[in-house]
């Protein structure tokens, strides 16, 4: 009996949440999203405003150079296509002040597992000051192994893959340098690195920085793994090419390689229907 | 003062047991650099998302603690999911002679209501670490198209707008392969293992090579039927991104193309049995 008074008294406040609180809940109908802040201005008045915005000062020594380099990857991640023009001229003209490009190199590491939009920037801006000082930042980038434990997800593991992609865009930042000692490193990355997107994007980078000459042709494909010849012909889109150059380049590639033309879909089995009617009467 | 504590045990177990108070797991402490760029673009347009969330068929149930009470906080799921949806919205230039595809297909694809492209579907968000979306067909009512974690946390490479929307792309691509009847692989609605170029395993797709300007805009969801003219799910997802990375509207901030176009060649020399798919833009560092 006293167990009984027990068990009653625990289930109470569950009975209580389930007789009562739904019961109350049912009757307010569900409710748009909210907030308490209040409505700004329209996209079409802040994107104007935004687009001239000035860009902010990329000079400096110590700890002044750290402060505008995390401002100029702060205006320079909310830049537009527009602007582009800009910021490369602005990280061009600062490849030599060593303060700017290590503070944008340090934000690359300290942002990798952070936050990777912003370590994608970074190392973008690393590659295109085109300095001795971003080369060793980016030779470092991409001798940092890649994890192999993690989250896996969809058949890879999501920091492995994370990494890789970072390192792709620290591989373009070497290719831009043209220099030898940054070229062997490409050619390398694109022989061995562990990782396919990284392996691509070196070959890739690689060919057009070098005008996909038969020569660098000839490098890449003495390397190479030998069932990743065909990325030496890959389709590039390249920047506001007309269609009709790229789909001749398409049948062409189609024509060298016949054997990447995909079987024809198949049909699945038949959907099964949601009801099949009443059972025979008895 | 046990049957006190008795009760307080009971009220605990109550509230433990009430799925609806279930917290989600997902880190919603920060957004990324690519997020909040695009959302200084809009400076939390409250009509958008009073829109956005009736097209995508967001229901306050499955939001309700992603933010769907405080909407403007970009560190939130809902808040992050309609960013995305805004750059589906307005961010594409669909232009004629560059974009693989248009506004009308992409929206069509991500949004709710059924068409051409899918059967009718709702998104809602799950708490997953190992997955980036789920396509899960109903008998009745609406299918569900289901965002987890990768797509938000900050801290994950696909946590930025280009490839939140790009799951949209992916996932409702499996609402349009359900729609006409196709069989695309029986690993997920891939093909299983890591047959061929492909990386992955078990979600690998066939790249099915098309030129530019082979689809009107809005005609995405035609096929032949042959190999010729079709698409799979990961091939719309670069093609989306793509897009993004190369021909956005003028104000899409640079962040959000660069983390688009790094997502993009990422599954294009990975997801491919029969890849590499298109690399889409030069290798130039900015």
């Amino acid at each position: 009996m006293k167990s009984m008074t027990k068990s009653a008294l625990a289930l109470l406040p569950a009975l209580l949440l389930h007789a009562g609180l739904p019961a109350y809940a049912h009757e307010i109908s569900p409710q748009p999203p909210n907030t308490i802040t209040s409505p700004g201005r329209q996209p079409s008045i802040i994107v104007q405003e935004l687009a001239k915005r000035p860009a902010p000062v990329l000079s400096g020594k110590g700890e002044e150079a750290k402060k505008n380099a995390l401002a100029f990857i702060d205006w320079a991640s909310a830049s537009t296509k527009a602007q582009d023009g800009m910021v490369r001229e602005m990280i061009a003209g600062a490849r030599e002040n060593a303060d700017i490009v290590m503070a944008i190199c340090d934000e690359a590491f300290v942002k990798q597992e952070v936050d990777h939009s912003r370590a994608l920037v970074a190392l973008s801006l690393i590659g295109e000051a085109k300095s001795q000082i971003g080369m060793e930042c980016l030779a470092k980038f991409i001798s940092q192994p890649l994890p192999e434990k993690g989250t896996f997800a969809e058949g890879e593991i999501l920091e492995q893959t994370a990494l890789a992609m970072l390192q792709a865009k620290a591989i373009d930042g070497l290719a831009y340098l043209r220099n030898e000692k940054a070229d062997r490193l490409v050619v390398e990355a694109a022989a061995k690195s562990p990782s396919r997107i990284v392996r691509a994007e070196a070959i890739a980078a690689y060919l057009w920085n070098h005008n996909y000459d038969a020569k660098s042709q000839e490098i890449l494909k003495s390397v190479i793994q030998k069932d990743e010849v065909i990325f030496l012909d890959r389709l590039v889109k390249q920047a506001d090419e007309p269609k009709e150059s790229f789909n001749r380049k398409l049948a062409t590639y189609l024509k060298t390689h016949p054997e990447v033309a995909p079987p024809n879909a198949e049909k699945a089995e038949p959907k099964p229907k949601a009801t099949v009617g009443r059972p025979p009467k008895f | 003062m046990k049957p006190f504590r008795t009760f307080i045990i009971g009220v605990i177990l109550a509230f433990s047991c009430n799925a609806n108070m279930a917290l989600a797991v997902c880190n919603q402490s920060s957004a990324s650099a690519a997020d909040s760029d695009l959302w200084n673009t809009h400076g939390c347009w409250q009509a958008f998302f009073l829109w956005s969330y009736k097209a995508y068929d967001q229901r306050q149930s499955d939001w309700n603690n992603r933010g769907w009470n405080d909407a403007c906080n970009v560190n939130l799921e809902f808040p992050k999911h309609w960013n995305a949806a805004y750059l589906v919205t307005y961010g594409l230039q669909d232009n004629n002679s560059f974009s693989w595809h248009g506004t009308a297909d992409y929206r069509a694809l991500g949004e709710a209501a059924g068409s051409n492209f899918h059967s009718s579907l709702y998104h809602d968000a799950g708490d997953t670490a190992g997955l980036f979306g789920s396509f899960t067909p109903h008998i009745f009512g609406p299918n569900e198209l289901t965002t987890y974690c990768p797509l938000y946390n900050a801290t994950s490479a696909n946590a930025n707008p280009g490839s939140r929307a790009g799951d949209f792309m992916h996932e409702g691509w499996h609402g349009w392969l359900q729609k006409y009847n196709w069989n695309n692989g029986s690993c997920g609605g891939h093909r299983c293992g890591t047959p061929g170029a492909c990386t992955a395993k078990d979600a690998c797709d066939y790249f099915y090579f098309h030129g530019v300007g082979a689809y009107a805009f809005g005609a995405l969801y035609q096929t032949d039927g042959t190999a010729n003219r079709f698409h799979s799910p990961n091939q719309v997802q670069v093609e989306f991104l793509c897009d993004v990375a190369d021909y956005p509207k003028s104000w899409v901030p640079n962040s959000v193309r660069l983390a688009a176009r790094s997502d993009a060649d990422a599954r294009a020399s990975a997801r491919f049995i029969n890849g590499p798919g298109y690399k889409c833009g030069n290798p130039r560092p900015w």
